[in-house]
Parts: C-alpha cells; sequence; structure tokens
C-alpha cells in the first residue's frame, strides 16, 4: 500500500514537472527574460537602487579622476560618442532598473554561456554567469541594442561541455561564452566545428586562441602575463629568481614559469633554483624551503602561479627560515584566490586582470549588482572579462548587421580599439589574443593596489 | 647529510598527519570491509567549520576543538545517513556508497557556500622553527609528531585495555562470530566510525592548519593519502595503517628534495610506481593481515 502511494505520488510529481516545465532547456538554463522580471520585482522594493543608479552615473563621471590606467580606459570608454553601430556600454551600466524604457520588441540578440561550476573554475564561471545576464537586464532597460533585447542562456557544461554546447546552438546562439580551461573549451569548439564566436573569458592559455577557429581570449596570455611579472622585479633592481613550476609546459603551472624565467633571463636575470610542486594541493613546502635555503642570498625574487594560500604559506615557511627579503609575485590565481584577504601577503605582488579602484565602471557595475541582489559577486578581478565577452560579441553584430554566427565570427576578426571594461581589445592583426596591458597589483598597508602597467 | 636529516624529520611530519588518516580508515575497515572513500569529506566539513569559526575571530584554541568535534558528528552523521542503508551489502555497494557520500558532500558545499577558496586566518606559529645544532625544525612539525605519538599509544591503549577496543578488534577479526558471541553490531560499528572521526579530526586539525583554506573539493587529498597509506600497511591492519602513513610522508618528502631537478615534477607517479612494485612483490601491503579483504 505504501509503495503503491509513493508511486502514484511519484507519477503525479513527474507528469506535473511536465506539464510546467520549459520546453527548450533544462533547469540550469538562465533566460534573461526571467531575470528581467526578477530585477523589476527586486527593484519595487525601494528607492535605494534608483539612489544606486544615479551613484553609478556620478561614479561615471568621476573616473577621470582616478589617474590610473584601467580607470582611463574606462573614463575613455564613458566618453566614446554612441552611434547605432557602436555599443553603449556606458549608457547600459547607467540604466536605471526601476524606469525602465519600453521594453525592446526586435529579434533577440541570444548570448550563450557554457559555464563550469565544478571547484576547478566554478570561482569565476558561477560569478561571472550571474552577472552577465544582468548586464543584459540592464541593456533591456534602456531598450536593447538598437531595439534589439539581449537574451542570456546559461548552460552548465556539468561532464558534457558538447551537450551544453548543443543545447545552446539549438536555442539559437549568436556567439558563445565559454570557461577558461581546455578540458572544456575544446568540446566546446569541435561542436561548434569553429563556425559560431566562442570567447574563453577568464582564460590567459596561450593554444585556447585561434581565430581560424573563432576561438578569442578576453585577456592577456600567459606569456603576456609573465613576461611583464618578469620585467617587474627585473625594473625593481632583483637580478635573481626561484621559480616554482608543475613542469616544463604544463599548460598554466607550467608555461607561466616558463614564460617567467624566459623573460628575467633576456632581461639580464638569473634563475638561481628552479622548485616544483602541486598546483592546488601543496601547502608544506619544506623539501623545497630546505633547499632554497642552501643558495638563497635573501634577495631573490620567488614566482609562481600558484594559489594565494599556497604562496602564504610558502612565504610563512622561508620566513621560518630566516628569509625574510625575498620579493613574491604570482599570476591572476592569486587574485581568484583571495590573496587579498590571506594573511601575512604584505608585499605580494600579482597580475590582475582588472586592477579595480573605487568609482571603475566595474566597481560600480559589481556594487549595482550586490545592491540589486542581495549579494556581492566573487572573483571580482575577472567579472568584467565576462560582461566584455558579451559586448564584444554584440560589437561584432552591430559591426557586420549579422545574425549569422560565422559572420559574426569574421566581424570579430575585425575589432580593433574596442573599449570595454577590463581595458582596450583588438583582435585585428591577432590571432585571438588581445595584446591588453598588464595591471601589476602589491598588496601594500594592507591594501590591494596597482603599482605599474606594462604594455 | 644535514639536509637529509632535516628531510627526515619533515617527513616524519607529514608521514605523522598520513598515519592518523590511515588509521581512521583502517579503523573503518577492519569491521565493515568498507575502503571508505567519504573519510576525507570530514576534513571538508571541518574546513568549512574552521572557516566559519576563522571569520567569527575565534582562537585556534577553539578552532581545533572544533574541527575535532565537527569531524566526529560528521563521521556518525554519515554512518547513520549512509552506511547503515548498505551495512550488510556486498563491498562493492559499500564502496559505491562512499564514493556517493563524497560527491554529495563536495557539491553541496559547491552549491550552498562557494566554488571559491575560502581562507581562514592559521596560527602564527606554525612556520616557527628553532635549531638544534645545524637543524633548523619547525615547531609545527614538531607538535605533529608529538601529537600523533601521544594520539597513537591512546588509540593502542583503548584497544587494548577497553571492552570497547575489545569488541571492535573481535569485529575486525571476524564479524558474525563476534556478533555470535554477544557484541553488539550498532555498537561497535558506531563506535569505529566515532573512532575514525576523532583520528580524522585530529588529522584534520594538522591539514587545515597548514593549508589555511577549504575548497568543496578539499578532502580529496587528505583521503587519497590516508587510503594510500592504509593501502601500504596492509588493509585492515592498525599498525600497518600507521607505518604506510609515515612510509608515505617520508617518501614523498625524500623523493621531492632527492629527485633531480629535471624529473622533479614526477615526484607523485614516482610514488605510484613505487606502491605498484610494493603490491607485486607484497600484495597483502607491509604488514600481513589473514582476515583482511582487498578492494
Amino acid at each position: 500500500m505504501k509503495l503503491k502511494t509513493l508511486i502514484a505520488l511519484f507519477a503525479i510529481f513527474t507528469l506535473l514537472a511536465a506539464a510546467c516545465g520549459d520546453d527548450d532547456g533544462d533547469d540550469a538554463s538562465v533566460d534573461a527574460d526571467d531575470m528581467a522580471d526578477d530585477g523589476d520585482d527586486m527593484a519595487d522594493d525601494g528607492d535605494d537602487m534608483a539612489d544606486d543608479g544615479d551613484d553609478m552615473a556620478d561614479d561615471g563621471n568621476d573616473m577621470a579622476d582616478d589617474g590610473d590606467d584601467m580607470a582611463d580606459d574606462g573614463d575613455d570608454m564613458a566618453d566614446e560618442p554612441h552611434t547605432d553601430d557602436s555599443v553603449d556600454i556606458a549608457g547600459i551600466l547607467a540604466a536605471d532598473l526601476d524606469n525602465c524604457a519600453d521594453a525592446p520588441s526586435g529579434d533577440p540578440i541570444r548570448v550563450g554561456m557554457a559555464m563550469d561550476f565544478s571547484d576547478v573554475v566554478g570561482f569565476v564561471d558561477i560569478p561571472g554567469s550571474n552577472l552577465v545576464p544582468f548586464v543584459a537586464d540592464l541593456a533591456n532597460c534602456v531598450g536593447g541594442i538598437n531595439g534589439r533585447p539581449v537574451e542570456v542562456r546559461v548552460a552548465e557544461v556539468g561532464d558534457d561541455a558538447a551537450l551544453a554546447t548543443e543545447e545552446l546552438l539549438d536555442w539559437g546562439a549568436h556567439f558563445l561564452i565559454g570557461p577558461p580551461f581546455a578540458d572544456f573549451a575544446l568540446p566546446i569548439l569541435q561542436t561548434t566545428e569553429g563556425q559560431v564566436p566562442l570567447f574563453v573569458a577568464a582564460s590567459t592559455e596561450p593554444t585556447l586562441a585561434d581565430a581560424s577557429i573563432n576561438s578569442y581570449l578576453v585577456t592577456f596570455d600567459d606569456h603576456q602575463m609573465s613576461s611583464a611579472a618578469a620585467n617587474w622585479a627585473l625594473d625593481q633592481g632583483i637580478t635573481r629568481a626561484i621559480v616554482f613550476t608543475e613542469g616544463e609546459g604544463v599548460p598554466y603551472t607550467g608555461v607561466n614559469p616558463d614564460a617567467f624565467a624566459a623573460a628575467f633571463i633576456a632581461g639580464g636575470g638569473e634563475v638561481v633554483s628552479t622548485q616544483n610542486y602541486v598546483w592546488f594541493v601543496d601547502t608544506d613546502f619544506s623539501a623545497q624551503v630546505n633547499e632554497i635555503a642552501g643558495i638563497s642570498d635573501n634577495t631573490e625574487v620567488v614566482f609562481s602561479a600558484a594559489l594565494g594560500y599556497q604562496v602564504t604559506a610558502l612565504r610563512g615557511q622561508l620566513e621560518g627560515q630566516g628569509l625574510d627579503g625575498l620579493t613574491y609575485i604570482g599570476t591572476d590565481a592569486l587574485d581568484a584566490t583571495g590573496i587579498q584577504v590571506e594573511d601575512n601577503n604584505e608585499g605580494i605582488a600579482h597580475t590582475p586582470h582588472t586592477s579595480i579602484s573605487p568609482g571603475d565602471p566595474i566597481d560600480s557595475l559589481l556594487a549595482h549588482y550586490e545592491a540589486v541582489n542581495g549579494e556581492a559577486l566573487e572573483s571580482r578581478g575577472f567579472m568584467a572579462l565576462y560582461v566584455d565577452s558579451m559586448f564584444l560579441g554584440i560589437q561584432a553584430m552591430l559591426d557586420c548587421g549579422c545574425d549569422e554566427p560565422a559572420q559574426i565570427g569574421e566581424a570579430v576578426q575585425q575589432i580593433s580599439g574596442f573599449q570595454g571594461l577590463s581595458g582596450e581589445i583588438t583582435y585585428a592583426g591577432t590571432n585571438g589574443i588581445p595584446p591588453k596591458a598588464v595591471p601589476i597589483n602589491r598588496i601594500v598597508n594592507g591594501e590591494d593596489v596597482l603599482v605599474d602597467t606594462r604594455s | 647529510m644535514i639536509e637529509l636529516l632535516q628531510n627526515l624529520i619533515d617527513g616524519l611530519g607529514r608521514g605523522s598527519i598520513y598515519a592518523l588518516l590511515a588509521l581512521g580508515v583502517a579503523v573503518v575497515f577492519g569491521v565493515m570491509h568498507l575502503l571508505n572513500f567519504a573519510h576525507g569529506e570530514l576534513i571538508t566539513i571541518s574546513g568549512y567549520a574552521a572557516y566559519a569559526a576563522g571569520q567569527q575571530g575565534w582562537s585556534w584554541y577553539i578552532i581545533a576543538p572544533l574541527i575535532v568535534v565537527c569531524a566526529v558528528v560528521a563521521s556518525l552523521v554519515i554512518e547513520r545517513v549512509a552506511f547503515s542503508r548498505v551495512r550488510g551489502e556486498s563491498d562493492f555497494t559499500l564502496l559505491l556508497t562512499s564514493f556517493g557520500v563524497h560527491f554529495v558532500v563536495s557539491a553541496a558545499f559547491l552549491l550552498y557556500v562557494s566554488a571559491s577558496v575560502k581562507t581562514y586566518p592559521r596560527p602564527g606559529w606554525v612556520t616557527n622553527t628553532y635549531s638544534v645544532g645545524p637543524l633548523n625544525i619547525e615547531v609545527f612539525d614538531t607538535v605533529v609528531i608529538v601529537v600523533t605519538i601521544v594520539t597513537l599509544i591512546a588509540t593502542t591503549m583503548l584497544l587494548q585495555r577497553t571492552m570497547f577496543g575489545l569488541a571492535l578488534r573481535a569485529a575486525s577479526a571476524d564479524f558474525d562470530t563476534a556478533r555470535l558471541m554477544g557484541v553488539k553490531s550498532d555498537s561497535v560499528i558506531r563506535g569505529a566510525f566515532a573512532l575514525s572521526g576523532l583520528l580524522a579530526g585530529i588529522a584534520g586539525v594538522f591539514w587545515l592548519m597548514r593549508a589555511g583554506s577549504t575548497t568543496p573539493s578539499a578532502g580529496i587529498d587528505p583521503m587519497l593519502k590516508g587510503v594510500l597509506a592504509a593501502l601500504i600497511g596492509g588493509l585492515g591492519s592498525l599498525r600497518g595503517a600507521v607505518l604506510g602513513g609515515f612510509a608515505l610522508g617520508l617518501a614523498e618528502v625524500l623523493l621531492r628534495s632527492r629527485l633531480p631537478d629535471s624529473i622533479a615534477s614526477l615526484t607523485e607517479g614516482v610514488i605510484f610506481v613505487l606502491i605498484a612494485l610494493l603490491f607485486i612483490f607484497r600484495p597483502q601491503g607491509l604488514i600481513t593481515v589473514a582476515h583482511a579483504e582487498r578492494v
């Protein structure tokens, strides 16, 4: 009797789920229209957000005062005269969700996000896939893009990136935003057969960029990033380096140290020790520290692509051996893993994608998101890359005046001098890696501040 | 020679943590023939407790016992919710259940907490050192080794001199016969999980102290180390688990330090090759356990 009741209940729930479900997608999918409704509901809750919108607009006007390059980029963006063939980013970001224009009614611009929500890259893909639909809401709030609404669908790649990609292509995505690592980006590219533009938003992996198959980085690659770090270290008067690697040529954890060492040696420096470690895992560096203690003269730069807690653990152990004169520099991984909040982080340098200052457009956007949604997004330094990915795809559509993904891809390849939230982006004449400036940030008096920008 | 001695001390420190983890794995395997791949989740759960406590600014004098309590409670809850349902099923079912628990716990933290690394302050003394002649010894290693020795002695006394220990050993030797002799299966199994959680908690204190961070998958590495050490020592043998833990810790430190730079990144691979060679020549592990079954 009990079993029969359970079976009957299960059948009823199944029928209800089938009746209520969306024909097009699964539970992981998020339509921007739904998000827009949510946003409007939330906007009705009070006047605060209207004030936030005003503050954001004010912040936008103040951007020029900040003085650093990143803020200048944002200022250029705000001053850029808006025409029908350029995305009015400043106008979109200043949208007041309490006072939206008439809903756009043209054919939708469809942005597909194939995202990895696992703990491998979920720390960037999860907040990124929350922010992009929010920006689409803002765009729709100001009347869309030339009267066309922006729709965003998020498909979680799970263990089958190809399936998630097929879902997005079946939905009619004009272009895709993908996860940063090759494990997922490559199946996506195999599924699109290179016919649909893919922006691998948070990736610095040089092998993922290939304009011939419509795959684009949105930021600098490992070589630019680590060369910038090496040259910055040399400019500090440091001539000896200790490099931590997972092995020559290993994506990210080996390629970055390789690039750093090459640039450091080319600039007249010497790599006095190369140590191995396990990325993400090692926090006990006893074996390496013993070896370093025997060769260090306490003036070296220590470079790795390690995570924040690994660098501070390593530093603690080296300082325990009396090596307290070393300079530490890491990659964008430090930005993603909370170097800003780690103990024992004073003086550590790193290369974030966006050095965020109060009042920057991305800072204001993130504050706006938090005000509307009630929670702050993590991995702030990466968020501009996701928003830029969407705007780059839309810009290409405006440039070509087309909806055909392959033609959009051709237009992406011609983009030059695009002023995004993360800086200036150019694909023309490249293989899909924009030659962007690399910010060098450092923890000074407990604050994460921009100390240099390297082209 | 000095560096070798230094490496031996570092290896013993690392191996001590592995020994505690392996002992926890071996205790549960002894009574249930369950190779518990969810053992590392006790560290994941404790890690988030440490993070939450760190956010409140609590001292490590409070966080450390909190970690141990969390691990014991989590171990008992996991037994109650998952393993008690499949008790008596095949070893393979138990194995799959432990994988299931691992994935569910990991996914829960991913979904309901964050995919991002969560950091908390480490105690300041973790990286302090003191000198003994030419040797620089980490205070942390010393504390870990001492606490591990005390824990192993206490565990031995528990197993040798208490009724619970007698019941546990009897159940490990032959569970069915032990039941026929009046050993209460529920009590002994829950006791084994509580002891396993306690050992994981003590290991977790040091693991998390050193790491200063946690993620949804933070339990994978301690789980692997614990299971590997238990396998090396001889699955089912408590002495073997301890021996396996120390052997694994020493091997890791010595190989990483002694291998030429050009192949140092193969340290983990070399360790697995050595383990494979060990199993070719001694499939039962370092210590033979007549009643144990290899999974």
